[in-house]
C-alpha cells in the first residue's frame, strides 16, 4: 500500500483521480481492524449502560406489561428519602474504613514478611487465605463466632472475666485515672459482651473489620509485588548518602518507589468495597435498622427482592458515577504522580 | 582524602570461592582500577570496600584504622553506581542534597513543610543549598537542577551520580563499571571527564570496569583480577609492556596479543609453526611466545618467518593485517601501515620479522620468563 501511495504521489497526472478513492480505503481500514472490538464493548458495555440510564427514569418493574416515564423521581426518592441516606452514610462509613484499613495493614504485613529470611511462604499463604476462601462460606464461620450467647468470641470474654489476671489485664485496671469498670471489658463483664451483628452500633464496624481482613492479604500480595520492584541498587545508595535508620529508608525510598502499586491498590480496593454485598447478605441483610444498608446490598433489595427494576437501576448508574471518578483519579494520578520515567 | 589498605580479603558464597585472599594497597589520591573479566569479583570486592557486602576474612582500612565492622554509612565512602541508583522522585538538587540532608539535619528537621522552622536548620539548609551549588558548577549541572532523572539523558545521570558522590567530600570515590550503561561515544568522553575529575579533586579514585581501555587511559594503576585473584597491580604502561603473566597479557590490549606456541630444536632455535626462527632463549622452559601486533612486522626483505595474508582492517592511521601462518591454528594480528594495502592483495605471501625486544616469553604454567631473546646472525643459523 505504501509503494501505491508513494507512485501515485510522485507522478502528478495520476493524482486527481485516484486521491479520492486512497483517501477512502485510508480511512475505512482502521475501522476494520478495530471493528470486532469496538462492536463488543458496545454490546456488552455500552448498551447495557445506556439501558439502565434509560430505565432508571421509568417506574418498570420485572413481568410488568408497560411502564411509565417518570423522569427523575428515583434519583428524587434516593437524594430525599432516609433510607436512601443512610445507605449512602453506610457506604461510605464502610470504604472509608475498609479502604484505610486494608491498605495500611495490608502495607505493613508485606513489609514484614518481605523482611523475612525463612517462613515467607507460610505467612503469604496464611495471610491470602481469607482471598481465596470463599466470602460466604466464611461469612457463616463469623456468624458462628461473633453469636451473642454461644459465638467463640463472646465466651472467650467471658471466661477472661472470670480469671483475676486477665480481666484484671483487659479491664485497664493497671492504667492510673482510668476507671476499670468503665471499659469496654469492664462493662462487658458485668452487663454481658454485645450482640455484635444484631446491635446498631456493633454492626457496620464488625462488618468493616471483616472487610478488612478479608482484604488484607489481597492487598499484601499486591503490595509485595511492588516492593520487589524497587531496585536493590536504590537501597545501597540510601546506604551510602547516610540513610541509616528503616523510617528514613522507608520514606527515602520504598514509599516513593510504591507509587504506581499504592494508586493501583486504593483503586482496586476502593472499588471493591463498593461492591462489598455477600458478607452483608449473609450476616445482617442491610439491618439492624438499615445500619448496613450498604449500596450493593440497596441494589439487590430494590432490584431482585422487591423488583423495583427503575429504582435498582438508578442505584445503579449512582454507583457507576462512583466507580468512573474513582477510575478517572486514577488515570490522573498515574500519569501525574508516581511514574517518574 | 584516604590510603585504603585490603589485606587478605576472602568471600565466598556456599561452596563457591569468589575472592580468594586479595591485598591491595591504594595510595592517597590514587585512581586505581579494578579490572578483569566479568564474574572474576572485582564488583564484590568494591562491595565489601563499600561495606554493601560482608567478608568472611582479611580486614580493611582507611588510613590505618580498621573499618570492617562499620556500616556503609558510616565509612565516609562515596558509590557511584552503574545503573546511577537516582532517586527518581527527587529533582536532581534533591537527589544530589540527600547526603548532606542526612549528615547536617536532624530527623525532625528533615521534616517536610515543618522542618525548615526547627532551630538552627535555616543556616544548615542554607549551607546545605551552597554545597549542591557548588558541586553542581563542578558538573555543569547547574540549569538542571530542577528536573527529574527521567528528564536527563545517560551522561546527565552519570554526572548527577558522580555530583551525588562528591558533593559530601568523601575519603574516598568507588566506582562500579559507571560507564557501562553509555553508548560508545559518550563513554569515550565521560573517560576524559572523570579523569580530569579525578585530577582536580585529588581525591582516592577505585574504579571497577571489565573494560580494559577505561582501565589503560584513566587509571595510575591497573589491578587486574581473575578468578578471585589479583594476578598484576601495576601502571599502565607496565601492565601492557611487562606483563607478569600470560592471563594479563591476553587481558590486556586490543586487538589482542598473539600467543604462539614455540619449540626449540637440537640447537636452541625457536621454532615457531614449523618455522625455526634465528633466535634462542636461555630458558629451555619457554612454552609460548607472546607477540603484540606491534612487535611483529611485515617486511620486504627476507626474514625467516612467512604467511599469507587472509585480511586486513584498515583503520586509516593504522591497518591490522590477519596472516595465516601454514601449521598455526589461529590467525597472527599484525600492525603495520595502511600503505601496505595498496602494494599487497588479499592472499598475498609476506616476510614477517619479530622485534626481539618487545617478544616475551612464557613457561608452560603461563608465567612470565624474563630474560632476553638472543638473535643469532645469519651465518650461526645455517
Amino acid at each position: 500500500m505504501s509503494v501505491a501511495i508513494a507512485t501515485h504521489s510522485t507522478n502528478p497526472a495520476l493524482l486527481p483521480a485516484n486521491n479520492k478513492k486512497q483517501r477512502s480505503i485510508i480511512s475505512t481500514t482502521p475501522w476494520l481492524f478495530a471493528g470486532p472490538a469496538v462492536m463488543l464493548m458496545v454490546i456488552i458495555l455500552i448498551v447495557p449502560i445506556l439501558l439502565a440510564l434509560y430505565l432508571s427514569f421509568t417506574n418498570y418493574s420485572l413481568g410488568a406489561a408497560d411502564f411509565e416515564w417518570i423522569g427523575m423521581e428515583n434519583y428524587e426518592r434516593i437524594f430525599s428519602r432516609s433510607n436512601y441516606a443512610k445507605m449512602f452514610t453506610s457506604t461510605f462509613i464502610y470504604v472509608g474504613v475498609v479502604v484505610p484499613g486494608s491498605i495500611i495493614l495490608g502495607l505493613l504485613a508485606a513489609l514484614g514478611i518481605n523482611s523475612l529470611t525463612i517462613g515467607r511462604g507460610f505467612y503469604q499463604t496464611i495471610y491470602f487465605l481469607p482471598v481465596m476462601a470463599t466470602l460466604v462460606a466464611m461469612a457463616l464461620v463469623w456468624e458462628l463466632a461473633l453469636h451473642p450467647s454461644i459465638g467463640i468470641i463472646n465466651r472467650s470474654f467471658e471466661i477472661a472475666c472470670e480469671i483475676p489476671i486477665l480481666s484484671g489485664f483487659l479491664t485497664l485496671e493497671w492504667v492510673p485515672f482510668i476507671d476499670s469498670s468503665a471499659t469496654f471489658f469492664g462493662r462487658g463483664c458485668v452487663e454481658g459482651f454485645p450482640n455484635w451483628l444484631g446491635d446498631r452500633d456493633t454492626a457496620l464496624p464488625v462488618l468493616c473489620f471483616i472487610g478488612i481482613w478479608q482484604a488484607v492479604g489481597f492487598n499484601m500480595v499486591l503490595y509485595m509485588a511492588g516492593l520487589t520492584s524497587v531496585p536493590r541498587s536504590l537501597y545501597q545508595a540510601a546506604e551510602m548518602d547516610g540513610v541509616v535508620s528503616p523510617w528514613s529508608r522507608f520514606w527515602l525510598v520504598t514509599w516513593p518507589m510504591l507509587g504506581p502499586t499504592n494508586v493501583f491498590v486504593i483503586t482496586i480496593t476502593a472499588i471493591r468495597s463498593f461492591q462489598s454485598f455477600d458478607t452483608i447478605e449473609a450476616l445482617t441483610r442491610g439491618g439492624p435498622s438499615k445500619s448496613t444498608y450498604v449500596m450493593m446490598y440497596a441494589l439487590y433489595e430494590k432490584g431482585i427482592k422487591q423488583n423495583l427494576i427503575g429504582m435498582a437501576a438508578a442505584i445503579t448508574i449512582i454507583f457507576l458515577i462512583f466507580v468512573f471518578l474513582l477510575t478517572t483519579a486514577q488515570r490522573y494520578f498515574v500519569e501525574r504522580k508516581v511514574h517518574y520515567s | 582524602m584516604a590510603k585504603l589498605s585490603i589485606s587478605n580479603i576472602e568471600k565466598s558464597y556456599g561452596n563457591s570461592s569468589i575472592l580468594k585472599g586479595i591485598d591491595l594497597d591504594i595510595e592517597d589520591g590514587e585512581f586505581i582500577a579494578l579490572v578483569g573479566p566479568s564474574g572474576c569479583g572485582k564488583s564484590t570486592l568494591l562491595r565489601i570496600i563499600a561495606g554493601l557486602e560482608t567478608h568472611d576474612g582479611g580486614s580493611i582500612s582507611i588510613n590505618g584504622e580498621l573499618i570492617d565492622g562499620l556500616r556503609a554509612s558510616q565509612r565516609n565512602l562515596a558509590m557511584v553506581f552503574q545503573s546511577y541508583a537516582l532517586y527518581p522522585h527527587l529533582s536532581v538538587f534533591e537527589n544530589i542534597a540527600v547526603p548532606l540532608q542526612m549528615r547536617f539535619l536532624n530527623g525532625w528537621q528533615r521534616l517536610p513543610f515543618i522542618g525548615p522552622f526547627l532551630p538552627g536548620a535555616r543556616k544548615n539548609i542554607d549551607n546545605i543549598k551552597e554545597m549542591v551549588r557548588n558541586a553542581a558548577e563542578t558538573l555543569d549541572l547547574l540549569h538542571l537542577l530542577d528536573r527529574k532523572p527521567g528528564q536527563l539523558s545517560g551522561g546527565q545521570r552519570q554526572r548527577v551520580a558522580v555530583g551525588r558522590a562528591l558533593v559530601r567530600e568523601p575519603q574516598a570515590f568507588l566506582l562500579d563499571e559507571p560507564l557501562s550503561n553509555l553508548d560508545a561515544k559518550l563513554r569515550v568522553h565521560m573517560r576524559t571527564e572523570i579523569t580530569e575529575l579525578h585530577r582536580r579533586l585529588e581525591a582516592t579514585f577505585v574504579y571497577v570496569t571489565h573494560d580494559q581501555a577505561e582501565a589503560m587511559t584513566m587509571a595510575d594503576r591497573i589491578a587486574i583480577m581473575m578468578d578471585g585473584e589479583l594476578l598484576q597491580v601495576a601502571p599502565p604502561y607496565e601492565v601492557y609492556h611487562n606483563p607478569t603473566n600470560i592471563q594479563v597479557a591476553e587481558f590486556i590490549g586490543s586487538p589482542k596479543i598473539n600467543i604462539l606456541n614455540v619449540g626449540q630444536d637440537n640447537v636452541g632455535n625457536l621454532i615457531i609453526a614449523r618455522q625455526i626462527v634465528p633466535f634462542t632463549y636461555p630458558h629451555a622452559t619457554i612454552s609460548k611466545l607472546g607477540v603484540r601486533p606491534e612487535a611483529i612486522s611485515i617486511v620486504s626483505r627476507p626474514s625467516h618467518l612467512h604467511g599469507k595474508i587472509a585480511h586486513w582492517e584498515n583503520f586509516g592511521a593504522e591497518a591490522f593485517f590477519h596472516i595465516v601462518l601454514e601449521g598455526l591454528k589461529n590467525r597472527l594480528i599484525v600492525r603495520g601501515a595502511p600503505t601496505l594495502i595498496q602494494t599487497h592483495k588479499i592472499g598475498d605471501e609476506v616476510n614477517l620479522e619479530l622485534d626481539l625486544e618487545q617478544v616475551m616469553g612464557f613457561n608452560a604454567d603461563g608465567a612470565r620468563l624474563n630474560d632476553r631473546f638472543i638473535a643469532k646472525t645469519r651465518r650461526e643459523v645455517a
